[in-house]
């Protein structure tokens, strides 16, 4: 959270997590180029160039694979929830690794002609209306173009100024580029003569993308399922019963789902309940998921806070999000499900005082 | 781990430098093994590539002999024989990816001395022409042999850039390196068949349309694929050349 924008704001957490990131593709590069080519097998070596462009290329493969990961392993085991505190840093340096590939491509099989590389790049290849033979190097175009937009406007500024229904739709088109690449990868390298560790990787690669989010579905449509007492428990008076007290931990929240996939997390605290939006005014994340941390609601992806009775961030933070009416009868918590403007304020409910 | 939080599971917020320890090995043994994995994977992938063959510059073999520049339909250089070895004909190509039209055709019918840079995979040569100076030295009397027909062929294989191909760039073949090869001929590199069966003990044929000709762009679709392709092929010394009759190629993968 910040009141100003900081080109980035820096803390421990954030310089362990890009440094961990950095060894990673340093050792990556380094035995890609330095030590694995004294392990080949070829009768003259590779030429240095075409080496180091498939290392960056593959190197920015595997990290955009683990990127898409973050999420989905993220929503299925909170202890991933670090990796996704830092996502960003990832995609920009993501896209500057493959930036370094798209250079060398450039300097190498599009250079020593009298033709620009730039138009070389465009003109060269174009038998589109075929597969094989298909310029991938569009494809890898695209999705560089895509790294270059998300990586630019990944600050939060760009969040604040394009608002988060649409940065968020914006930075979804990752998975565009992740596609652009895998066809990319796939018309291109895979092309080559019979390589059964490069296909596995990017097979495995796929496979486990996909299967994640698959995995996730299927949670997160389970959770749905687990939750609809609340959408067929609605009342004439216009309140849901949203469960029994007994079920919120303190300084937790139960989520509760309402009709067109609203989400309200109720949280327990201070022996007394509130309710808000489920969705962090910052990125969308999961409110219901966090924690009461010194009286306010804490996301848990990036540490957003607001505080629990009106739904404002605390002072000087301006950011507001949507409030419910809670009732208590016996230990049963009713959910007024008409949404309040954000940073309204609501009496939390006090816990003793059920009729 | 559910989605659900409760009270006595760790929490992280990312501005706070005190981790929950349990989160902190957690982050630990998966930081070591996103790096031991990384540094693996790069192992496996680099240590597996496919060799790209034995071709390359010849740098320390630089290449200088007198002969003929003639266009059949791309530059050759046409060389005599004499006592100990046969007549050549060496394909040439001119400095990156531009073909040596220039000098065969300003020289064409004249002896010539030709300096350059062997590329050399196998018995294939291509000469990256350096200079070229009119001389009189051996050749004064040279007349090159005329093609030796050798019928018409079915061969299956590859469109290659006979300069990548030859070692100019290793690896120089494939479809990775369509667009390469697309740019090199463009430039005026000359096309060759790589042939998967051999004619005459040659894999590989200097490549022209069915009546001689300098190939459009007829053949950019084809570039890189393994095709069929049936045609003349004739011999000039100890260069084989395809006559390509590109109505009948045909994508086999």
């Amino acid at each position: 959270m910040s009141v100003q924008y900081t080109p980035v704001l820096w803390n421990r957490n954030k310089i362990i997590y890009d440094a961990v990131l950095l060894i990673a593709i340093a050792l990556y590069l380094y035995v890609y180029i330095r030590v694995a080519p004294g392990f080949e097998d070829v009768t003259k070596p590779i030429d240095g160039a075409v080496l180091r462009m498939r290392a960056f290329g593959s190197c920015a493969f595997l990290m955009l694979t683990m990127i898409l990961c973050i999420g989905p392993l993220a929503r299925l085991d909170r202890r991933f929830l670090p990796l996704l505190y830092n996502r960003r840093h990832f995609g920009v340096m993501t896209a500057g690794i493959a930036a370094v590939h798209a250079n060398y491509v450039l300097g190498w099989y599009f250079n020593f002609s009298p033709t620009d590389r730039y138009v070389a790049l465009l003109s060269s290849n174009t038998s589109y209306g075929q597969i094989l033979g298909f310029p991938f190097e569009a494809l890898g175009i695209g999705a560089l173009l895509i790294l270059f937009v998300l990586a630019a406007t990944s600050h939060d500024f760009w969040l604040s100024f394009l608002g988060a229904p649409l940065w968020k739709a914006l930075h979804m088109s990752i998975y565009f580029a992740y596609a652009a690449v895998v066809l990319h990868v796939a018309l291109g390298a895979l092309q080559g003569p019979g390589d059964p560790i490069i296909t596995s990787v990017v097979t495995a690669s796929v496979v486990l993308v996909c299967g994640l989010h698959f995995a996730t579905g299927r949670m997160e449509a389970a959770r749905e399922r687990g939750e609809a007492t609340a959408r067929a428990s609605l009342q004439e008076a216009g309140w849901v019963i949203a469960g029994e007290v007994d079920e919120i931990d303190e300084d937790c929240a139960k989520v509760v789902t309402l009709a067109e996939e609203e989400r309200v997390a109720i949280f327990k605290y201070d022996g007394k309940l509130s309710a808000i939006t489920n969705a962090c005014a910052h990125q969308n994340g999961p409110l219901g998921e966090g924690k009461v941390l010194w009286g306010c609601i804490t996301c848990p992806w990036h540490g957003y806070q607001y505080n629990l009775a009106d739904g404002r961030a605390p002072e000087p933070f301006t950011e507001k999000i949507s409030t419910y009416r809670l009732k208590l009868i016996g230990s049963t918590v009713l959910l007024d499900p008409k949404a309040l403007p954000p940073g309204t304020h609501v009496e939390p409910v006090i816990l003793g005082e059920g009729a | 781990m559910s989605w659900k939080q409760t009270k006595d599971a760790p929490f992280f917020v990312g501005y706070l430098n005190a981790v929950p320890k349990p989160l902190a090995v957690f982050a630990l043994v998966f930081s070591l093994c996103f790096a031991g994995g990384m540094g693996l994977a790069a192992l496996a992938l680099s240590s597996t590539q496919n060799d790209p063959g034995n071709g390359g510059f010849q740098w320390g073999n630089r290449f200088e002999q007198a002969g003929l520049l003639e266009l059949r339909p791309y530059p050759v250089f046409r060389v005599p024989g004499d006592g100990e070895n046969a007549a050549r004909t060496y394909m040439v190509s001119g400095q990156g990816k531009n073909g040596a039209f220039g000098p065969a055709e300003a020289n064409a019918g004249t002896p010539v001395t030709l300096r350059g840079v062997p590329v050399n995979r196998g018995e294939l040569t291509m000469i990256q022409v350096g200079n070229v100076e009119a001389t009189e030295d051996g050749v004064g009397n040279f007349t090159p042999s005329e093609a030796v027909p050798l019928g018409r062929w079915k061969l299956a294989g590859e469109i290659c850039d006979g300069k990548c191909y030859a070692g100019a760039m290793r690896p120089g073949q494939g479809l990775a390196h369509k667009a390469c090869a697309d740019l090199c001929i463009t430039g005026g590199i000359p096309p060759v068949f790589v042939s998967t069966g051999p004619v005459e003990g040659r894999n590989f044929f200097l490549m022209a349309d069915k009546d001689g000709n300098l190939l459009g762009d007829e053949i950019r679709d084809l570039l890189a694929l393994y095709i069929e392709l049936e045609g003349e092929v004739e011999r000039l010394d100890d260069l084989l050349v395809f006559k390509a009759d590109l109505s009948t190629a045909r994508v086999l993968r």
